[in-house]
Order: structure tokens, then sequence, then C-alpha cells
């Protein structure tokens, strides 16, 4: 008789794990239960359809409901799971009890609500279901002012693209720069001045105190610690919280983030019960603490882990590194690991290695200056973290990096490497290789200094 | 999550908070595009007494601690990066 696999959540890392069991092993029956009306598209290309970039929503779409159903997958939309019964190997949904052999738990995240009156104000928006983000796309155009909370990566590129979209834009944030809780203030410096031009108002180091209603019931403004700001929306683009109530309610292990605990095989510590994505915690490949919270790709690439160990199939999920990248207003910023920031906050030890390059050959039309910052261990020099800012290749090289990282690279292997040049898409000299020529010239300067 | 795992939680948490908050006021010295960050009333024992005692703390000593207090993940294989020798600059040929 076929198993029964049941995957709660239909984002990337539910998806992942259903699609792949199926096809790894056709004879199980795979079932998905997901709360929204829409699976597998894209809720990271939202603010770039706001702000123009991108023509229409539909073009997010990746695959239909009807597609899965092709595939053989039966598909629960617009049904949310309230229960799971790990002793009688049973999930409640609408009231009914299904039962299942195996069990992945990939219910995501939700944005942390704001601790403040008028939190439940009409007019509050966040940036996550793709139906509500045509409506309020709609009633963008009637608009003239948005207040957006929280200097994380969504909050940029939302007063990024509501910037370019010809919105006055106030960008609040208790922090002193955008993006603070991993990007370095040289890195910040650019971003800021690209969002300024968009025609965003940067407002850091500031409060919120409240949101302020009218007789309507609809926000009006926000009140902060530096004064009133008058709004037609706010869009609150606070921390991301691991949906992780179902888990806890069965007895399943959370961890010191508030994530599902899971091992590298994705197996919580409840047999037959899996889990991936935004909902479960994962450790960092240099420190091994947990972090979580991470992107689309590791969501993916964590359900594929699980698929494959519920067929009985080896495969090992890494410790993470952690390469990020994206356009914070015209500007590609990137970093993997580490920047100074977080190792100055963990206290990590760390020597640095900084260089200025170029994304093409010089004299080719476009070439674009590229900044590496690189730190290392101070006694082997063996990478720990980044960060690369300027025009085209950050997201290459920040992925490069990450994977060097992980293998043990360090400052003298990538002062050495091998680099691609032609003149169209690479110059001469690698600017990560020039970051990391400086870096060994200043040590070995400094340490001469103290032998002599 | 028990009681306990909540507790460790929202240490963690704070603990976070307020580390990043002391590297991004050193940081932010010579970075004019960059505000003051916002203060809260009532952090005197994390900025006073952890930052402090926190930052005196040697790297390998916290990461034995955290080890020890099993705030690392468990049930995995930590990343298999070659033992490296220390690094030394080059010396000119003779």
């Amino acid at each position: 008789m076929s198993q029964r696999l049941i995957v709660i959540g239909g984002g990337g890392a539910g998806t992942a794990a259903a699609t792949i069991a199926k096809r790894l092993d056709p004879s199980l029956t795979v079932t998905v239960f997901t709360e929204f009306p829409d699976i597998a598209y894209s809720p990271c290309g939202i603010p770039f359809v706001h702000g123009r970039e991108i023509p229409k929503f539909e073009d997010l779409f990746l695959s239909t409901v009807d597609r899965y159903r092709e595939d053989g997958l039966d598909m629960r939309m617009e049904t949310a799971v309230t229960d799971i019964d790990l002793d009688r190997g049973t999930i409640t949904a609408r009231n009914t009890h299904e039962g299942f052999d195996k069990l992945v738990i990939a219910t995501g995240f939700h944005y942390e609500k704001p601790d403040v009156p008028g939190a439940n104000l009409d007019g509050l928006h966040y940036v996550k279901d793709i139906r509500a983000a045509m409506e309020f796309d709609k009633a963008l155009d009637a608009m003239k002012r948005v207040v957006v909370c929280g200097a994380t990566p969504l909050g940029v590129e939302m007063a990024g693209n509501l910037g370019h979209r010809g919105l006055e834009v106030d960008f609040v944030d208790e922090g002193p720069w955008a993006l603070s809780e991993v990007l370095d203030p040289d890195v910040a410096e650019p971003v800021h001045e690209s969002l300024t031009k968009r025609g965003v108002t940067l407002r850091f180091g500031t409060k919120v105190e409240a949101f302020l209603g009218g007789d309507d019931g609809r926000v009006r403004a926000v009140a902060t610690s530096a004064g009133e700001l008058p709004c037609d929306a706010v869009v609150v683009c606070s921390n991301k919280l691991p949906n992780a109530t179902l888990a806890k309610a069965a007895g399943i292990e959370i961890g010191t983030t508030g994530g599902i605990a899971v091992d590298e095989r994705m197996r919580t510590n409840k047999p037959n019960v899996w889990a991936a994505g935004d909902v479960i915690e994962v450790p960092h490949g240099l420190t091994m603490l947990p972090v979580r919270g991470l992107t689309g790709a590791h969501a993916y690439a964590q359900g594929r882990t699980a698929a494959f160990d519920i067929v009985g199939r080896d495969a090992v999920y890494d410790p993470v590194w952690i390469p990020w990248g994206m356009v914070a207003g015209d500007y590609t910023i990137g970093g993997f690991s580490l920047g100074e920031t977080l190792a100055q906050a963990i206290g990590v030890p760390y020597v640095l290695a900084t260089g200025v390059g170029v994304s093409r050959a010089r004299y080719y039309p476009g070439a674009q200056r590229t900044h590496v910052k690189l730190l290392a261990e101070p006694d082997t020099l063996k990478l720990i973290g980044g960060q690369v800012h300027g025009g085209e290749g950050v997201k290459e090289r920040c992925d490069f990096l990450a994977f060097a990282a992980k293998r043990g690279a360090t400052l003298e292997d990538i002062a050495w490497m091998e680099n691609i040049y032609s003149p169209p898409i690479g110059a001469l000299f690698e600017p990560m290789a020039i970051a990391a020529q400086n870096g060994l010239t200043a040590l070995a300067a400094e340490r001469e200094q103290v032998t002599t | 999550m028990s009681d306990l795992a909540e507790l460790k939680a929202r240490l963690r948490a704070r603990a976070e908070h307020h580390l990043r908050l002391d590297a991004v006021r050193r940081l932010r010295r010579g970075a004019p595009s960059t505000f003051e960050p916002y203060r809260e009333r009532g952090d005197g024992f994390w900025r006073l007494v952890f930052v402090p005692l926190y930052r005196r703390i040697p790297w390998p000593v916290k990461q034995r601690v955290m080890q020890t207090a099993r705030m690392t993940a468990r049930g995995w294989t930590p990343p298999r990066r070659e033992p490296g020798e220390p690094w030394r600059p080059p010396r000119p040929r003779s």
C-alpha cells in the first residue's frame, strides 16, 4: 500500500518537498495544504511590480495549481491546517482528520506586528500575499504619500520602488542606516544616496510610536520620536517570525530563534516529521549558531533535502554561509556570512582586505566600479565574510565567496585566483583578487613592522 | 515552546539587539550619512553591564561557552574547512 505524505505549506519549501518527493517516488500519495488560493508565484517580485519595473503581477506566477495536479499532487487550496496529532498520525483541516505516514511542516513566516497603538488600523499593508498586493497596487494610484516602516531588505525594496513610482516616501527605522542588521556603514552610504535620488526621505534613528487614524478607521499619519508623518498608507516591513504555532502545539522542538529545530536532513525531533523553509532554523557555517529568515533559494534547497530523506535517499544540507544580494534603489549590494557590523557584534576577530576594481574592461562601455571588502581569520586568513557593492556581478561574486569560505579558502587563495578576462564581461584584474592582494600587502607590512 | 525555551529565545534576541547597537555606534563614526540609533529607556543593564562584559571575553572562550550551553545547533556536521597553517608574509629569496 502506498504511503501518504502530507505537506503543510505551499511556498518554496513546501512545493519543493512535495514535487521532488513525488518525482523520486511516484508511488507516494502526496497532499499539499495551503491556506492561500495561489501557488508557485514569486512574492519577492512584488515590490518591483509596485515600482513598475515588472509590468504586471501575472508575470510573477511560475506555474498553476492544475499543473501540480497533472503531476499527481493532491492540492488542497485555501485549506488551513488547524491541528497536528502526532500520536494518531493525523492533521485537522476544515474539521476533518486526515491521516499521514510522513509529514512536512513548511508553514513559513509572518511579520512581527508593531507593538504600538493603532496597529489594527486600515491602511497598514504587509507585503506577502499576491492578491492583497494587487489590491494595494490599485489603491496606490490614488495615493501621494506613503510611510515605509522597517529598513529590512523588503523595506529598502519597497521604499525604493514606491519612490520610483513617484510617491513621496518616508522611510522610518530605529537603526542608524538602511539594513543596519547586516550591512556595513560604508556600503550603506551609496544606498542612502540612491534612495534619496528616488525621492525617499530617510528617517533613521527614529522610533514609530503610534499609527494615527481618522474617523473612517484608516491610518492618516504615523507618530514617531521625530514628529508626525502624514500619510495615505503605511507599508510595514518588520522582522519575519516563523509560523511555528502548529508545530509547537504538537510538541515539536523549537530552537532559540523561535524556529523549528531540525537536523541536517531536515528531520525534526519527532519521527516521520520534517520541516523546511522560513519556519525552521539552521546553523551558520562559521559559528554553528542557529539562524533563520533566509532566502527563497534556501527554502527550496531545504525542501529538496527533506524530499530526498523522505524517499530514503541520502542528502545532507550544509550549515549556511548566506550569500545575499539585492538592488537598493539603483545600486547593487551584497555579501556573505558576516560583515564588519555582525563580526563586531558577535565578537569574531577578523582582518580586513578591501579593494576596488571594474566589472568589465575599463574601456568597454558600461564598465562599473566594483567594491570588495573581505573579512578573514587573523591567523589562518581563511575567509569568514565580506560585502560587495557596485554594479553588475555582485551576485555572482557573493555566491562564489560564500562557497569559497565554506571550503576554507584563504585571502592567499583569492589573491592568486584565476579569472576570466573578456572585455564585455570581465576586466583583466578581478576585484576580489585586488582586495585580497591589498589585504595581504597591508598585513605583510604590518607584521614586518612587528617583527623588526 | 517551553517556558525555558521561550526565555532562552527572548534572552538571545535582547542580547543580539544590544550587541548590534554597540557595534553600529562604534562603526558609524566616520560614516556621514548615518544617524544616531534610537536609544530605548531602561537598557542600562544591557548597555553598561552585558555588552562590556561580553566584549572582554575572547572569541574562543565564547565559542566554548556557546557549545557547552547547547546554544549551537545539534544534529549537524560542522563544515569541513581544511585546517590551515597560520599565515606568514612571504620571505624574500636569499
